[in-house]
């Protein structure tokens, strides 16, 4: 008897498979037309010249311009160093609002996560009247006599750091804040009833296990800062000139579609090395976890 | 019954009447700019003709007329261009001829005419200064802007090679008359961007856009800037501490083209020859100090006296500036901008 139902069960289960698998088909057709099709189109592109013909030209032209690699350069510098002020401001903000009662974390986080639903544009701008020569900031330092000189906040690599650190910390405060919430309160109790002084239970209960949080909040911070436009546009002043400023000056002042898709290849490919080298850190990293486990 | 008669009726009515009126397509810059032109210049020209116009705006014409042309989706019947990337873009075959039997062909001097793009008014990129900074005694000439040490102060310079390697020779000592013949040699070239380099560690920011570089010095975030006259003009009238000099300035005009391919080709000729009446262009000069191409705008007064000397191509303005010249740009623009951005990197 048990036997019979068998077979029914299964087909019931192959057709709720088919089912959810249909109504995922309208999106996988839109992520298909939006993001694979331009893709290739773009690879397409780069193997064309002006005229429509095939060539390598374009690779030839873009790979061998120290225009293209001090871009290359100037895009990393700017992600590694957007990555490592959210790492010094954002691990001690996500502890601090984990550890804090519920009611006035919520009201933390909102202040947190207000510039998120404000437009990118207006918070840049935003910067400029803070940190420019004549700017809040500087009319207070040299006001109160601290500098002689305005400093150059704007304008310059500081400036865009800044903007887009600030665009930033948020995304890579939310998945390290999650972590660190679901610590076992008891876990941190234990340490301490053992003697570990704050800064032993930071080191060896807090961090590494938000370690997964603080991963995916850097993975986050990294793929997003590799392809800014707006913010070293407005806050570079025409200094800080990362892959994705090359790109629309390519376009723009050179009409290259050609060049302009290398360097948009260039740029996908930078992002998918980063991408697998972050995969392997963290596989490495759940290893040697299991291996502490075990001993 | 009366249904049937008055759906008849409508019926008729609707077959008596046009369909459509004739709409075309306009594409301009946008912003204060592109309100100039449509009230100065096509608003009236459409009501005039009875045609339905619509705008489209575009900071970057020439990239945007690439993408309708090539990928065969031209939105757009009328393009408005600075003349060099009008030049660029007659050379790429992405304009249409324009048609001298519609437009009047003597309504453009001699040397600005084009067959593809028609120019129809001018702006000189000038020197301007914060006048707290300097008060009567700003820079005269290009050689005093590049003096740091009389001169010191942030500078502000547009990043991209057009004008300022026109401005770099000036500065350099230059003739006007001999930029391009200069530029025109092995070394002319070097010499400018060694000219630029040269100032380089004073210039605090390289702007982008016309607008940026209003609002440097509106917020006198930068004591020297280069820009262009209409801004410079925009500023100063806003009461900004905010003087400019037409003296050695580069002059260039703005045109409008049919793309390669509009669908409405013969009305877009007819509009561009409607919107450009000397009585149009010399009002366009109530909204922005841009002047007209069109030597007979200057003619009976159409433009008071006082305006004048804000623009660049009004004859007492006209003696130490230099034309730029579009087809040096066409032939030259990659070479000079890929040594401009080298340099910009050095």
């Amino acid at each position: 008897m048990t036997v019979a139902v068998d077979p029914a069960l299964a087909a019931d289960a192959r057709r709720e498979r088919r089912f959810f698998l249909s109504l995922s088909l309208p999106a996988l057709f839109i992520v298909g037309l939006a993001a694979i099709l331009p893709i290739l189109w773009i690879i397409r592109q780069s193997f064309l010249t002006t005229g429509g013909e095939y060539t390598v030209g374009n690779y030839e032209k873009v790979l061998s311009s120290g225009l293209t690699w001090s871009a290359l350069a100037t895009t990393v510098e700017l992600s590694l160093g957007t990555l490592a002020v959210c790492i010094l401001l954002g691990t001690p903000l996500a502890l601090a609002l984990a550890s804090a009662r519920p009611r006035v974390a919520n009201v933390l986080m909102a202040f947190v996560m207000l510039p998120l639903w404000t437009s990118i544009l207006v918070r840049t701008y935003g910067w400029l009247v803070l940190l420019r020569r004549d700017g809040l900031i500087n009319a207070a330092l040299t006001g109160s006599g601290l500098t002689a000189e305005p400093l150059p906040l704007v304008y310059n690599f500081t400036g865009t750091l800044i903007g887009m650190v600030h665009y930033m910390l948020p995304l890579f405060l939310l998945p390290v804040y999650a972590a660190m919430r679901d610590i076992d309160a008891n876990l941190i109790r234990a340490a301490a009833s053992m003697g570990a002084t704050l800064g032993q239970v930071v080191r060896t209960v807090i961090l590494p296990l938000s370690a997964g949080g603080i991963f995916s909040g850097s993975t986050i911070v990294f793929i997003y800062t590799i392809g800014f436009f707006i913010t070293p546009a407005v806050l570079g002043g025409g200094k800080v000139n990362p892959l994705s400023i090359r790109i629309e000056r390519t376009l723009s002042t050179f009409q290259d579609w050609g060049s302009a898709s290398v360097l948009g290849i260039l740029l996908l490919v930078l992002m998918a090395l980063i991408g697998v080298m972050f995969l392997a850190a963290r596989r490495l990293m759940t290893r040697n976890k299991v291996g502490v486990a075990h001993a | 019954m009366s249904w049937l008669r008055i759906s008849l009726a409508v019926v008729a009515v609707s077959a008596a009447l046009p369909v459509h009126a004739q709409t075309v397509t306009i594409t301009t810059a946008g912003g204060d700019y592109g309100n100039a032109i449509k009230e100065a210049m096509w608003g009236p020209a459409a009501k005039e003709l009875g045609y339905d116009v619509r705008e489209e705006t575009q900071s970057d014409g020439l990239a945007a007329l690439k993408m309708q042309v090539t990928s065969g989706a031209v939105t757009t019947d009328i393009i408005h261009l600075g003349s060099p990337e009008g030049a660029q873009a007659a050379a790429q075959s992405l304009l249409e001829p324009l048609d001298y039997k519609i437009i009047d062909p003597k309504s453009v001097p001699d040397g600005a005419k084009s067959d593809y793009c028609y120019p129809f008014d001018s702006y000189g990129t000038v020197m301007s200064w914060n006048t707290k900074t300097y008060g009567e005694n700003p820079p005269k000439t290009w050689a005093e802007f590049w003096d740091v040490a009389k001169f010191s102060g942030s500078r502000a310079l547009r990043a991209n090679a057009q004008d300022l390697i026109e401005i770099a020779l000036l500065s350099d000592g230059v003739t006007p008359a001999d930029v391009y013949p200069v530029l025109s040699t092995p070394e002319g070239l070097e010499r400018a961007i060694k000219r630029l380099e040269a100032i380089k560690p004073n210039v605090s920011v390289w702007w982008t856009s016309g607008a940026q570089s209003a609002q440097l010095l509106k917020d006198g975030e930068a004591d020297l800037v280069v820009t262009w006259n209409g801004r410079a003009q925009t500023v100063k009238a806003d009461g900004g501490a905010v003087d400019y000099t037409f003296k050695g300035s580069v002059i260039g005009t703005d045109c409008l083209g049919v793309p390669k391919g509009a669908a409405n080709k013969e009305a877009a000729m007819k509009l561009i020859a409607g919107m450009t009446q000397p009585a149009r262009v010399a009002r366009l000069t109530d909204f922005i100090a841009y002047g007209p191409v069109n030597p007979a705008a200057y003619k009976g007064g159409l433009i008071p006296e006082d305006r004048l000397k804000t623009l660049a191509t009004a004859p007492e303005n006209a003696g130490t500036s230099v034309f730029s010249n579009a087809d040096w740009w066409v032939r030259n623009g990659e070479a000079a901008q890929k040594a401009f951005d080298e340099m910009m990197n050095r």
